[in-house]
């Protein structure tokens, strides 16, 4: 199943909204974490399924933890995806937790010979057990380490090249990253292999203080359109997401922001064709 | 083989969760601060804030989305200052944080600000309870055919077994009408007597919909003994001492029936 259009992120708030109207929207992303168990979240997540695609996005992976791979988690992960069918699985370069302790949030890598060996032989295993490639999506990282041997658009692409993964794209994240760590976002997006990259995400930042903070709590912000603009014409008419986890609005103002983006993607139309 | 993990990384890791888990150790974060650069806007002592504010601000509000009863109770601040000393003295060890917070209610009996409220520990215990009903994986139906097929002579040595997910509470306050009362929507609740006594609850899930039910003396003691793993040929002998009017074999399709009962295994004879 091929995915088209600008899809939404599934919120529990509007479950009722969209079984009861069963609104315009091309597809849906839900977040796999949530649903691992059972109960109303997966029945209700069932049922969207049925009038909907949906893709499957985490952050329990831990892709880049030195832990070793939580296999319950996977397994968990494993069937909900047979149950769901979900057009694409994706997690982060990231990890989230330390000998055991999780810190639930999306902590940076390190980038460098040993640390990509590691991280793609991790993303080969789960693939391998998932029966699917995996995409993995950039993240917004507040703290940089020194000695890198490579950038993280560089280490991102390399990871994908070896670990024969996909690629979900944050444009968010790109420049968010871009002003808080100065960098050119326009390089970033140049390394990253088109025909790897499967799906954008779109979201909200809020200034604090001196930098950007990813909060995914507001409206996509101007320089980010701007961004998404140039990502298009990199990389085609890739499916979209907008994402927004806090501050939830109610669904119009999210389809909104989803028609937004798709003006963005009718006007790259004669081009991409 | 599976590569194994860089030394490096590992010692960094552990460094940089000591240094953003909310004690904050200041000589992880000393030890980590070479390691790191910054080009941009952004300082390392400003990355550092965002990350011990990201984790605690997520962990803050997992624990108001599975104790919203108790927030409602002592207010946001209260809530606040016991949530902030809860992070500070337990972690989170499972990728879902939906697992996270269970030793919530205990904390609350060692929390001295809450002396002056001794039911809200079982308040937080029945929220607990609750939030993990209501995520539990699906349970398959009673299977009355294989119920059917079990010889008469191995009916004593049968183990019923509740839902894998139910739970038997018992509290000296009534903290089901604190619970119902305190629910969203619900505005024009009857105080609560604390004098009016306690409640034996048994907390499971009829399909999607979580359910709180109050089972009678006879019911309770059958739900225990199915909670205990008793066979079932002991339960009945144990409520004939005990409680004559309580009759097991009459109570137990009526479980079946309700759902209260989900699956049967052979025990020792």
């Amino acid at each position: 199943m091929n995915l088209q259009g600008v899809g939404l992120g599934l919120r529990s708030v509007h479950y009722s909204h969209i079984l009861r109207e069963t609104p315009p929207v091309p597809w849906f992303e839900a977040l796999s974490d949530n649903y691992l168990g059972g109960g109303l979240p997966l029945h209700h997540l069932t049922l969207i399924r049925q009038t909907y695609p949906i893709t499957l996005h985490g952050v329990g992976l831990s892709l880049g933890s030195a832990d070793p791979l939580n296999w319950d988690y996977l397994h968990r992960l494993k069937a909900l995806a047979t149950r769901i069918e979900p057009v694409y699985v994706s997690d982060h370069l990231a990890w989230v937790s330390s000998g055991g302790h999780y810190f639930n949030d999306l902590a940076p890598l390190p980038y460098n010979e040993p640390v990509l060996n590691y991280v793609a032989d991790r993303i080969q295993q789960v693939q391998e057990f998932l029966g699917r490639r995996i995409l993995i999506e950039n993240l917004s990282p507040y703290l940089q380490f020194s000695g890198n041997d490579y950038s993280e658009w560089q280490f991102l692409a390399a990871l994908a090249q070896q670990a024969d993964c996909d690629l979900l794209l944050d444009i968010n994240n790109v420049f968010v990253n871009a002003s808080n760590h100065g960098f050119n976002p326009m390089e970033y997006l140049a390394a990253m292999p088109v025909d790897r990259v499967k799906e954008i995400h779109l979201a909200g930042y809020e200034q604090q203080g001196s930098f950007l903070f990813d909060t995914h709590g507001r409206p996509v912000q101007s320089g980010v359109w701007s961004l998404y603009q140039e990502a298009l014409e990199r990389f085609g008419a890739v499916p979209t997401l907008i994402e927004w986890d806090t501050n939830i609005p109610c669904f119009d103002d999210l389809q909104n922001e989803a028609r937004k983006a798709e003006t963005y993607r009718c006007q790259l139309q004669p081009q991409a064709n | 083989m599976p590569t194994p993990a860089p030394s490096e990384l590992t010692s960094l890791q552990t460094l940089f969760y000591a240094a953003i888990s909310q004690a904050a150790d200041p000589a992880s974060l000393a030890a980590l601060e070479p390691m790191l650069h910054c080009s941009g806007s952004l300082s390392v002592k400003e990355g550092f804030a965002a990350y011990r504010g990201s984790v605690k601000g997520k962990l803050i509000r997992c624990l108001e989305d599975i104790y919203p009863v108790c927030q409602r109770l002592v207010g946001d601040n209260f809530f606040g200052g016991l949530t902030e000393q809860f992070i500070m003295t337990y972690a989170s060890v499972s990728p879902d944080l939906g697992d996270y917070g269970a030793e919530l209610p205990a904390f609350i009996k060692t929390f001295t600000p809450a002396e002056a409220l001794p039911y809200l520990a079982d308040v937080a215990q029945l929220e607990w309870h609750w939030h993990r009903v209501f995520n539990a994986p699906d349970e398959k139906a009673f299977d009355m055919q294989a119920l059917s097929q079990v010889a008469a002579e191995q009916w004593e040595s049968l183990v019923f077994q509740l839902p894998r997910s139910s739970v038997l509470l018992r509290s000296i306050y009534p903290v089901h009408r604190i619970w119902e009362a305190n629910q969203d929507g619900v505005t024009d609740s009857v105080p609560v007597d604390l004098d009016q006594g306690g409640a034996n609850l048994f907390i499971w899930r009829d399909g999607v919909e979580t359910r709180i039910e109050m089972p009678g003396d006879g019911e309770w003691r059958l739900l225990e003994g199915f909670a205990a793993r008793t066979t079932f040929g002991q339960l009945c002998a144990d409520l004939d001492q005990g409680l004559a009017s309580v009759d097991a074999s009459v109570l137990l399709p009526v479980f079946v029936k309700r759902g209260w009962v989900k699956s049967f295994v052979l025990g020792e004879g």
